[in-house]
């Protein structure tokens, strides 16, 4: 009993947080069909964003918005700066790796200058402890289990309700066609970018909260984001926030089992036996993505 | 030959060629006696294993369109490969450094398989998780690799009863030097044979190239292993030397300066990436006094150049080469 429920308890949270980040992986790769190498490090620079904002003794729900304004900004940026002068060109995938890892490790070690090497924690979103059925969790960690799914059904709701959202899938689907009707690609592509960039940072803030912070803290995010993507398929929103949670659960379990040493090679182990035999993701369907 | 250079754009007679790299070799081979001090040399052998490993992705990222991102795990296979068999099995150094070799092709025909029904972005990511499996299984056999700790005091080369220790690194420029011109023969030997030409028929039309008779599965798996053998050659060397061995090998950080190495040089070349690793590993002691502002002028540099010079160095060299004859004619 106790097993399973901290099984379960960690497998939710590791889920969200490989949800958030992978949802904006997956948005960028859908609309502009490249990948973004520096998704990682937009999430450590969100978490150091609203560190510095917390700094200044901003309340907590001023802290979050702004964040992911800010990083929506950056991230709008950053398309415009490293991916859109390349659009059209032949290799463009190969190309956008190296610049937008590129832009990671001068990111990376911006924040580094700025804010020094020393670890830091922000604070949490909310304090104290709880027992649930015998098991003591934290009031954070809860609050990012509950958190999510909220955010990620209201970019459902954004991309499957709204003008805006139908127009960003419509881009992901085919772009002549969109260019055809009238839509302003460009601008759909920085908004993709802005998307993914506040849901990192968001993810980032739950990060810091639980765990120091450092400007390398975005590496291992992106890792396990990058598996999720590639186990749910590429070409939709919905099969790599199903994947994220399965990969939560799976982690949870090798960890439980087989300890933390052994989860990674496990994870890799699986990963490429099941692109070996589905290439095109778990939930994929045989569409875009495959070229 | 000007002629020839114009009606075939890209391809020099291997006459020309030949000597033109026997030359450029002639004028590394004299370094050491204009430059004494073991410092400078280390940066010049430093250059010649980035060279080796860079050139060699060349040919599974340029000319075999294949994103191998897995390719510094060959360099690292070739690293722990030569400190495991030295140490542990008691292996002759300069046989440890060719079956290191042989190790890292081994290990490239094993990766080239999940990745033979592949395209594209889906062949970073296996490539990229091939990597990072490689590297756990390092980490998790610390009893023999040292895990994070690394290897220390791995068995470096000998030559007869020559001192490698004490000669100022004379004789490891020559032996990094014979590697990359080994590699770079091997390479370009390669590109120009038949069996290169297929390679970058399936690169540039897959459909006709198979059609034609191609076969995609056995010229992917001869591409990456070809590729394979002198980065691993390279890896092992590199433990020899440096006498130790650790996962930063793997790090994201090495990939990023390789990687700019081949992009920033121009794919498809062999000789741009070699150029670019040059340029490169020199460019960053130059701004050694920079410090911590040496990763972001790197960085930016990248990004400028991937921007304004999407072909890379050799681009530049051809639009300055042609700029410079249309001068001529006037």
């Amino acid at each position: 009993m106790d097993a399973a429920l901290q099984i379960l308890f960690g497998g939710l949270f590791q889920g969200s947080l490989f949800a958030m980040m992978a949802v904006g992986l997956a948005l960028i790769w859908t609309t502009i069909g490249v990948f973004n190498f520096s998704h990682g490090v937009m999430m450590m620079l969100g978490a150091y964003v609203a560190w510095q904002l917390s700094d200044w003794s901003l309340p907590l729900f001023i802290v979050l918005p702004a964040t992911m304004l800010i990083m929506a900004g950056v991230g709008w940026l950053l398309q415009a700066s490293v991916v859109r002068p390349l659009i059209g060109r032949p290799n463009i995938v190969l190309v956008v790796v190296i610049t937008t890892l590129a832009a990671a490790s001068l990111i990376e070690n911006g924040v580094l200058e700025v804010w020094g090497p020393r670890s830091k924690q922000l604070p949490t979103l909310i304090e104290g402890n709880t027992q649930i059925l015998g098991v003591g969790v934290s009031m954070h960690q809860i609050a990012i289990i509950l958190i999510t799914p909220v955010i990620l059904g209201a970019l459902w709701l954004f991309l499957n309700r709204t003008r805006l959202g139908l127009a960003l899938r419509a881009v992901a689907q085919n772009e002549d066609a969109s260019l055809l009707v009238g839509l302003n690609v460009t601008a759909l592509y920085g908004l993709a970018f802005a998307i993914a960039a506040a849901l990192a940072a968001l993810a980032g803030i739950f990060m810091g909260g639980y765990r120091f912070m450092s400007p390398v803290m975005g590496a291992d995010p992106l890792l396990k984001a990058l598996i999720v993507v590639v186990f749910g398929g590429l070409s939709s929103i919905s099969g790599p926030i199903f994947a994220a949670y399965l990969i939560g659960f799976f982690e949870a379990i090798c960890s439980y089992y087989f300890g933390l040493y052994w989860t990674p090679a496990l994870l890799f182990a699986v990963l490429i036996l099941m692109l070996m035999i589905k290439p095109e993701g778990l939930f994929g369907a045989k569409t875009r993505g495959l070229a | 030959m000007k002629a020839d250079l114009r009606s075939t754009p890209g391809r020099v007679s291997w006459k020309n060629e030949a000597a033109l790299v026997a030359a450029a070799f002639a004028v590394l081979a004299l370094l050491p006696f204009v430059i004494t001090d073991s410092y400078s040399r280390h940066i010049l052998i430093m250059a010649f294993i980035y060279a080796v490993v860079a050139s060699n992705w060349d040919l599974s990222l340029g000319y075999g369109g294949v994103f191998n991102f897995g390719h510094l795990a060959l360099f690292g296979i070739g690293v722990y490969a030569y400190g495991l068999m030295t140490k542990l099995a008691g292996i002759d150094p300069w046989l440890a450094l060719a079956l290191s070799g042989a190790v890292s092709t081994i290990a490239a025909i094993v990766v080239t398989i999940p990745i033979l029904r592949l395209k594209g972005i889906y062949i970073i990511l296996v490539t990229f998780g091939f990597a990072q499996l490689v590297m756990q299984l390092i980490l998790s056999q610390s009893d023999y690799t040292g895990g994070t700790q690394g290897m220390v005091r791995i068995q470096t080369l000998y030559l007869a009863s020559h001192n490698m220790i004490r000669d100022g690194k004379f004789a490891y420029f020559y032996i990094a030097l014979a590697i990359l011109f080994a590699s770079t023969v091997f390479l370009r030997l390669l590109v120009r044979s038949k069996t290169g030409a297929s390679i970058v028929a399936l690169r540039d039309n897959e459909e006709y190239a198979v059609s034609r008779g191609i076969s995609l599965v056995r010229q992917r798996v001869i591409t990456l292993a070809a590729s394979a053998f002198f980065t691993g050659v390279a890896g092992a060397f590199y433990a020899a030397y440096q006498r130790n061995a650790s996962v930063d090998v793997f790090g994201m950080s090495l990939a990023t300066i390789i990687l700019s190495m081949v992009l920033l040089g121009g794919t498809s070349t062999i000789y741009g990436a070699i150029g670019a690793s040059f340029v490169l590993t020199i460019f960053a002691e130059i701004m050694a006094d920079f410090g911590a502002w040496r990763p972001i002028i790197t960085a930016l540099l990248i990004i400028v150049v991937m921007l304004v010079y999407p072909s890379g160095l050799a681009g530049i060299c051809t639009s300055a080469r042609a700029s410079w004859r249309r001068r001529q004619e006037i």
